[in-house]
């Protein structure tokens, strides 16, 4: 498989979860994504950008293109070394919040992307990835 | 401004419209907004225009359905306008449900909708 260079976005204010919708969209435009992938790549990212904000209260997205077997895609990444979460397959159940939302986030973005990646250590941080390829 | 939500009054309806990349703490604002013009120019009804948008997630989703709960507690009828195509797929993917809002596809419709008598009233 061989990756572009990454991309970074710091997000630590709530102003930052518009950046990471604006930058993933433009990202997903660019590569050649229809406007319906690209609705669902950027609104998979709106949830994962606000979970950091919310839950870790800073973190980096990061992102780059993908392109493995003659399909292109794209992985997103969202960093964040906060709270961890303590089971992540009950985070991925529709409904389940710790935080008065409506637990829609992760199980929505799993739905949304390709691929969908957990990795969290309780009092370390969590990292996401998501990955969306093209449909040829 | 571009980015503010815009609340007019038409008819005996309020004419609410979202802008394109809302951030939260102008979603949060809607629910304050439409509740404080329902009250001040006593409408029957809330028209929330959507075609604007581009992102419709699970925060908005939420503060729209507690909205138009208010709405109903008010007497009132909220009905939602425009929402594009790539958005109501998202969403329906999402399993974001709106609840009982009714939904039009032009405003024109959507304000017909909201200036019709609820359909079941209060009866003291
Ligand atoms: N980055 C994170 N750090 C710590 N906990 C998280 C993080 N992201 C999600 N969670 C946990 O997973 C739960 C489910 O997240 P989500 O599906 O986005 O729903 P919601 O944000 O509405 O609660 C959250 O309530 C929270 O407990
Ligand atoms: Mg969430």
């Amino acid at each position: 498989m061989t990756t572009s260079t990454t991309t970074e976005l710091v997000i630590q204010a709530e102003s930052d979860i518009v950046a990471a919708r604006r930058t993933v969209r433009e990202a997903a435009v660019r590569l050649g994504f229809g406007i319906t992938d690209v609705t669902r790549i950027v609104t998979a990212a709106s949830e994962l950008a606000r979970n950091i904000f919310k839950y870790a209260g800073e973190g980096v997205m990061r992102w780059r293109y993908l392109e493995a077997g003659g399909r292109s895609g794209i992985e997103i990444q969202f960093v964040d070394h906060g709270p961890g979460i303590e089971d992540v397959n009950r985070a991925l159940e529709e409904g389940y919040s710790t935080g008065g939302g409506l637990g829609m986030g992760l199980p929505g973005a799993r739905r949304l992307m390709d691929e969908l990646d957990i990795q969290s250590t309780v009092g370390q941080g969590t990292t996401v990835t998501l990955r969306k390829w093209r449909r040829s | 401004m571009d980015h503010m939500i815009s609340v007019v009054k038409v008819r005996q309806v309020l004419m609410v419209t979202m802008p394109p990349d809302p951030d939260d703490t102008t979603v949060t604002a809607l629910q304050e907004k439409v509740l404080g013009a329902m009250e001040r120019y006593s409408a029957k009804g809330v028209v929330l225009d959507i075609s604007a948008v581009e992102t419709f997630d699970s925060f908005f989703a939420r503060t729209v359905s507690e909205t138009a709960q208010m709405v109903t507690l008010m007497g009132g009828r909220t009905v939602i306008a425009g929402m594009r195509p790539a958005v109501a797929v998202t969403a329906t993917q999402i399993g974001l449900t709106l609840g009982n809002i009714e939904t039009a596809l032009t405003t024109e419709r959507a304000l017909d909708l909201a200036a019709a008598e609820p359909a079941r009233r209060k009866v003291r």
